[in-house]
């Protein structure tokens, strides 16, 4: 009997664990795109860590986004760093906690829409200055694209369900900095409008 | 666009070295419980930074540190948590470091051009000729010679300095500080300029005075393209 309840336990700790199963690094991008797109919006509450070479502790930011199909994104904050911002491609508005409302355009290559049209249609190869790899555990994916070259990012991993929920975003940078943005409660296709995205 | 944008970052790395090297008093409703003549020597913090100029503007979130008598690293944080621009500050000279663009602009204060924006760099002399907090009794203004040979208006509260008021119309406010064994560190910082540029500053929850490593304040530049601060503009 209890050899029986040994082997059920290793099973279900077998099963419940789930093991991340390689895959082509095209077959991850794909599942990507196929995630994706079936996506118009989603919600979802998060936290953002952010572990800088210099500190010897990780700020932590908690608060909710908003993201709408091909490049509108809303990041709000909670205190001690209260602030709200929308991306809409490039441009980037923002309302800190005093008030002060900001506007930045950022570089080209950091818009919106320039990342979601990579994976606005099928990938046929893994594109050129791009090594990628690729799992699969159940339902999650994970997949890390490392950019060739001198950039300022080293390494991109995202994990995500094949039904388009976001689980986790990972973004290593050269100089070994590193932020995780962490999302809970993610909702998708909710209908999101114009006016979910604005700051007044 | 963007050179205001850089200007006024180094506004803001300005007004970092301000809160630090003033040894920072703030505006205080009620007397605070700090040692006579602690000193801020050294300094780290999570910020939240937000800058205005008449016809831009920009902010965020990022990290500060700070070592006396004259080192300073600010780093602010895009939306997605990487690194936008850094900066820093020793033994006189200036990097600027856009990791985006994997440029970085470096050189000495006084070879940035003279444009507007970076007159702020040229009050660093004066802001960093710090004093420490003094009789917790003193409230009130005066009027001095800085060591710079320019009359400086100070405006203290209950020991701290509150204001600065350069005779170019410069003003720094400090507000809402706390003690941290026994050193008062100004938690908000806003600063004025005469063409009404603003910069505020909140540091949240700072470490005073431990160790900071010197690797922590030279940049790293491996890969990046390396400009003179006279290219800066332009970008």
């Amino acid at each position: 009997m209890g050899r029986l309840m040994l082997v059920a336990i290793i099973l279900l700790c077998s099963v419940s664990l789930g093991h991340a199963r390689p895959i082509a690094p095209l077959d991850g991008l794909e599942a990507l795109r196929k995630a994706f797109a079936g996506i118009t919006d989603f919600t979802a509450d998060i936290t953002q860590e952010k572990r800088l070479s210099l500190m010897k502790r990780t700020m932590t930011m908690t608060g909710t986004v908003r993201f709408r199909k091909p490049d509108l994104f809303y990041l709000e904050i909670s205190s001690p760093y209260a602030s709200r911002m929308v991306l809409r491609d490039n441009t980037l508005e923002q309302v800190m906690a005093g008030g002060d409302r900001n506007r930045m355009v950022l570089p080209p290559e950091q818009g919106l829409k320039r990342w979601f049209s990579k994976i606005a249609v099928p990938i046929t190869s893994v594109p050129e200055g791009m090594k990628v790899q690729a799992d699969v555990s159940g339902p999650v994916y994970t997949v890390t694209i490392a950019p060739q070259g001198k950039g300022q990012v080293r390494e991109l991993v995202i994990t995500f369900q094949e039904d388009g929920t976001v689980r986790r975003l990972v973004i290593a940078e050269q100089n070994g900095d590193r932020a995780v943005m962490s999302f809970r409660k993610v909702r998708r296709n909710v209908g999101l409008a114009e006016k979910d995205f604005r700051l007044d | 666009m963007l050179i205001i944008l850089k200007q006024l970052f180094r506004a803001a790395v300005l007004i970092c070295a301000i809160t630090l090297f003033a040894g920072c008093a703030a505006t205080t409703r009620t007397a605070l419980n700090y040692r006579p003549g602690a000193l801020v020597e050294t300094l780290s913090s999570p910020i939240s930074l937000s800058i205005h100029a008449t016809d831009s503007s920009m902010g965020g979130h990022g990290y500060l540190i700070f070592r006396r008598p004259g080192q300073a690293r600010l780093l602010i944080l895009s939306p997605f948590g990487t690194t936008m621009m850094e900066a820093f500050v020793a033994d006189g000279r200036i990097t600027l470091v856009y990791p985006g663009q994997m440029t970085a602009y470096s050189g000495r204060l006084e070879e940035l051009p003279a444009k507007g924006g970076l007159q702020g760099w040229r009050l660093m002399g004066w802001v960093m000729d710090a004093e420490p907090p003094g009789d917790k009794s003193l409230n009130g203004s005066v009027e001095r010679t800085a060591r710079q040979g320019f009359k400086e208006k100070l405006t203290f509260e209950n020991g701290l300095v509150v204001s600065k008021v350069s005779p170019e119309g410069d003003q720094v406010y400090y507000d809402k500080y706390v003690v941290i064994n026994g050193v008062p560190v100004a938690t908000e910082v806003d600063m004025r300029n005469s063409r009404d540029d603003r910069v505020r500053m909140t540091l949240d929850e700072p470490e005073v005075n431990t160790p900071l490593e010197d690797a922590a304040f030279t940049p790293r530049l491996e890969g990046y393209t390396v400009l003179p601060l006279s290219a800066v503009q332009g970008l």
